[in-house]
C-alpha cells in the first residue's frame, strides 16, 4: 500500500486551475519532495491532502484513506507542518506542544512523555518555558515542526519549512527529516530549493503551472535531459544581437533569454564555450560572466519549461 | 474532550491579559456604582422620600381634650404630615403649595362637642386636586371616630346615671379605635407595575446593576472574539483543521469558552450586586441563574458571529462597540424602556438585551417568581440559537 496516493486531482477556484490532474503516489517509509516555483501548486496540493481544502476532481488518500471520504481517518495518520508558523505566540514552547497533543488526542503521561521527547528531538528542552512568541525565526519553525510529530503520525507533510531561516536552523531542520524518515515516517516534502529536494528525497515531483511535470527519483529526472550542462551568460550587450547565431550553434541544445541573462543548455561545456566566445566576437558582443552548472534538478526544470526554477 | 481542551486554552489566553482582566472585572463594577449613583438624583428610595400629605393644623385650644387625642391620632398618621401653624402661616403655606391643606379647629370645638352641640371644622383644600381629595378623605375617617368615641361615651354614662362615667368611657373608646386602626388587616409588599413613576423598585441599583452587567456581557466579546481572529491571523485555526477535530468541535470549543467566561463574568457582577448594593438577585436564585445562562449563550454565540465577520482586531472591537451600544441604548440598559416610550421602546423590546433585562427586573423590581423569566430566558436562548446557526454557516464559508 501507498502511504500517500494522488490521482487526478483537480482545484479550481472560478476559472483558475490552482491544480491540474496531478498524479503521484509515495511509498511507505519515503521522502517525496514536491519541487517547483512559487505559484507552482504545490500548497493547493498540499491543502487538499491536509483537508484544508475540498478537490474539484480527483482523489488522494492518506494510508489507504480518501481524503474525500474519510477525512477523520486520513488526518489521523497525518502530521502538518503549514509554511507558515502556526502556533500560540503567548504560550510557552511547551504549553503549546501540550495543546497541540491534546488535539491529536494524547492525554495523561503518555502526552507528558511525548512532548519531552519532542522537545528534545527539536532541541528546544532548555527553552520549553519560554513563550513563543520571543523565539527567533528558526526556533520558531522547529516547535512548528515539533507540533506535528506529536502523536507519532505515518505520514507528515510539510510545507516549505526552511523559507526565511538561518543556515543553522536549516540544517537543524533537514536533519530532523532525515531522521524521522529513519524512523519510517514518509514525509511528503514541498520545496523550491532543488538542493532540499536532492538531499532528502527518494522520489520527486515536479510541478508547474498546476500540474505535475516530471516524476521519478533524482537520477530518473536528471537522466530526462541526458548529461547536457547548463551555461548561465550575461553580456554587455542586447542579447538579441547574439541569440540566433548561438542557437545555430553546434551542441547547443536549447537557449532562452530572461532579463538581460541567457541560460543555454550544451552536450559538452568544453567543446561548446569557445564556439560561443568566438560567435559573440564576431557581433562584436562581450560576454562579462559565465557560469557553468552541471546537470542537476534546476537544468531538469529548466529543461522542460524553459524557466529558471526561481524565476 | 478536546472541546473542553480547545475552550480552556481559549481561556487562559483571555484571563493572561491582565487589561481583559480590567475590562471584564473592574470596568463593569465602577459603571455600576457610578450609574447607581447617577440613578439616586433621579429616583430616591422611600426611606429618604416623606411621602405623606403636607396639611396645616390651625388650633387655637391644643390642650382640650378632644383636640389633643384628634391631634395626636393625625401626627401618627402615615399618610398625613400635620405642621401646626397660626391661621396667616397657614394660609401662607396653603398659597404657596407648601401644604394640601388648611384644617381649622374652630374655639370650643372639643367642649361644644362633649356637651352634645354641633361643632365644625373647617378644611380649605383644593378639592379637584388628587391631594385635595385625599386629605379630605383621609380626614374623615378620624373625625368619625373621634364622634362615635363622644357618642360611646355619652350613651355609657347615660346608661349608668354616672356623668362620672363619661371621662373613663371616652378614653376606653377612643384607645379602642386607636387599636383596631393600628391592626394589619391587608399585609403590604414593596412591588411596582411596568409603568410605575419609582422604576428603581425603591433602590437605584436595580438599574444600574443589571444593565451595566448585560452591558459588559457584551463588551467582553471584544475578549473573547479576538481569539478567534489571533487564531485565524496566527494559522493555527488552520493547523486546527488539519487534525482530526470536526468542523463543530472547534466552533463548539470556542463558544463553550465565550459562554463560560461572559457567565463567570455575570455570576461575579450578580454576587457584588446583591453583597454590596443589596440588588435581590436571591430573591429568585433560579430564576437569576436562568436568565444568566440564557444572557451567556446569547452573548457567546454573538461573540461568535462577531469573531467569524472579524477580518482584524481593529473589526473585533468596532463590531462589538456597535453591538454593546446597539443593545445597551436600544434595550434599556442605561434607561428603562417605559421611560423613552412610543416607537423607540416597542423596537427596543424586541431587542435581546431587554429580555435579559426584562427577566432581571421582573425578579428585582416587579417582585415577580420563577414562572416570569422563561419568556426572557426563552426569547435569549431563541436569538442565541440565531445567531449560533449565522456563526457556523459563515464559520463553513471562511477562509481559513
Amino acid at each position: 500500500m501507498n502511504a500517500i496516493e494522488v490521482k487526478n486531482l483537480k482545484k479550481s477556484f472560478g476559472d483558475f486551475q490552482a491544480v491540474q490532474d496531478a498524479t503521484f503516489s509515495a511509498n511507505a517509509g519515503e521522502v517525496l519532495s514536491l519541487l517547483g516555483p512559487n505559484g507552482a501548486g504545490k500548497s493547493t496540493t498540499i491543502s487538499m491532502l491536509s483537508g484544508l481544502l475540498t478537490p474539484t476532481g480527483g482523489d488522494a488518500s492518506i494510508m489507504g484513506h480518501s481524503v474525500t471520504k474519510e477525512p477523520e481517518l486520513a488526518k489521523a495518520s497525518l502530521g502538518v507542518v503549514p509554511q507558515d508558523i502556526a502556533l500560540y505566540p503567548d504560550l510557552s514552547a511547551r504549553e503549546n506542544l501540550v495543546f497541540w497533543g491534546k488535539m491529536y488526542g494524547l492525554r495523561g503521561a503518555a502526552l507528558k512523555s511525548r512532548v519531552d521527547e519532542v522537545l528534545e528531538i527539536i532541541g528546544l528542552t532548555d527553552r520549553q518555558k519560554d513563550h513563543v512568541g520571543k523565539f527567533s525565526g528558526g526556533m520558531k519553525r522547529r516547535v512548528n515542526i515539533g507540533a506535528a510529530l506529536l502523536h507519532k503520525p505515518d505520514v507528515i507533510i510539510m510545507d516549505e519549512p526552511t523559507v526565511g531561516i538561518d543556515p543553522q536552523s536549516r540544517r537543524h531542520i533537514l536533519d530532523n527529516v532525515k531522521e524521522l524518515n529513519r524512523q519510517g515516517m514518509t514525509v511528503l516534502y514541498t520545496t523550491h530549493y532543488m538542493e532540499e529536494a536532492a538531499e532528502l528525497s527518494n522520489h520527486i515531483a515536479i510541478m508547474d503551472k498546476g500540474r505535475v511535470i516530471a516524476y521519478g527519483s533524482h537520477d530518473e529526472l536528471i537522466k530526462m535531459v541526458g548529461q547536457e550542462t547548463r551555461i548561465d551568460v550575461t553580456l554587455n550587450a542586447e542579447a538579441e544581437k547574439i541569440l540566433d547565431a548561438w542557437r545555430a550553434t553546434e551542441g547547443v541544445a536549447r537557449i532562452d533569454s530572461l532579463d538581460g541573462k541567457i541560460t543555454a543548455l550544451v552536450d559538452d561545456s568544453n567543446r561548446v564555450l569557445p564556439r560561443l566566445f568566438d560567435a559573440a566576437s564576431k557581433h562584436g558582443v562581450r560576454i562579462t560572466s559565465v557560469d557553468i552548472q552541471e546537470p542537476n534538478l534546476e537544468t531538469v526544470f529548466l529543461h522542460l519549461t524553459g524557466r529558471a526554477l526561481r524565476d | 474532550m478536546r472541546i473542553l481542551d480547545l475552550a480552556l486554552k481559549d481561556l487562559s489566553q483571555m484571563l493572561r491579559d491582565k487589561r481583559s482582566l480590567f475590562f471584564i472585572v473592574v470596568m463593569p463594577i465602577i459603571f455600576t456604582l457610578f450609574m447607581g449613583f447617577a440613578f439616586r438624583g433621579i429616583s430616591q428610595s422611600d426611606e429618604e422620600v416623606d411621602n405623606r400629605i403636607p396639611l396645616a393644623l390651625v388650633d387655637p385650644q391644643p390642650d382640650s381634650r378632644l383636640n389633643k387625642m384628634f391631634f395626636t391620632r393625625l401626627d401618627s398618621s402615615g399618610a398625613i404630615k400635620v405642621m401646626v401653624m397660626n391661621e396667616n402661616e397657614a394660609m401662607d403655606a396653603f398659597r404657596k403649595g407648601e401644604v394640601a391643606g388648611v384644617l381649622v379647629i374652630p374655639d370650643g370645638f372639643s367642649e361644644q362637642v362633649e356637651a352634645g352641640n354641633e361643632a365644625q371644622l373647617n378644611l380649605i383644600a383644593e378639592t379637584s386636586s388628587s391631594e385635595g381629595q385625599s386629605i379630605y378623605q383621609l380626614l374623615r375617617v378620624p373625625i368619625s371616630q373621634l364622634m362615635s368615641a363622644v357618642e360611646i361615651a355619652r350613651i355609657s354614662a347615660d346608661l349608668q346615671s354616672n356623668p362620672a362615667e363619661y371621662s373613663p368611657a371616652i378614653e376606653l373608646a377612643w384607645s379602642k379605635w386607636d387599636e383596631n386602626s393600628k391592626l394589619s388587616l391587608v399585609s403590604v409588599e414593596q412591588a411596582a407595575t411596568e409603568k410605575s413613576s419609582d422604576w428603581t423598585g425603591g433602590n437605584p441599583y436595580n438599574q444600574a446593576s443589571p444593565g451595566i452587567l448585560v452591558q459588559f456581557a457584551i463588551f467582553g466579546l471584544i475578549t473573547s472574539a479576538q481569539i478567534l481572529v489571533q487564531e485565524r491571523k496566527t494559522r493555527t485555526l488552520q493547523r486546527l483543521m488539519t487534525t482530526a477535530m470536526k468542523p463543530w468541535e472547534i466552533v463548539a470549543g470556542h463558544l463553550l469558552a465565550m459562554f463560560t467566561l461572559t457567565f463567570l463574568q455575570t455570576i461575579l457582577l450578580v454576587v457584588f450586586g446583591q453583597l454590596a448594593l443589596n440588588v435581590n438577585y436571591m430573591r429568585e436564585p433560579l430564576g437569576t441563574l436562568f436568565v444568566c445562562v440564557a444572557l451567556g449563550l446569547w452573548v457567546a454565540s454573538m461573540g461568535l458571529l462577531i469573531g467569524v465577520i472579524a477580518k482584524v482586531d481593529e473589526q473585533v472591537i468596532l463590531f462589538s462597540m456597535i453591538a454593546m451600544f446597539l443593545f445597551s441604548a436600544l434595550g434599556g440598559l442605561w434607561f428603562p424602556l417605559e421611560a423613552a416610550g412610543g416607537a423607540f421602546a416597542a423596537i427596543g423590546k424586541a431587542m435581546p438585551s431587554a429580555w435579559a433585562m426584562n427577566g432581571l427586573q421582573n425578579i428585582l423590581i416587579r417582585g415577580l417568581g420563577l414562572e416570569s423569566v422563561w419568556m426572557a430566558v426563552g426569547m435569549l436562548s431563541a436569538y442565541a440559537l440565531g445567531f449560533f446557526l449565522l456563526a457556523v454557516w459563515r464559520f463553513g464559508k471562511m477562509d481559513v
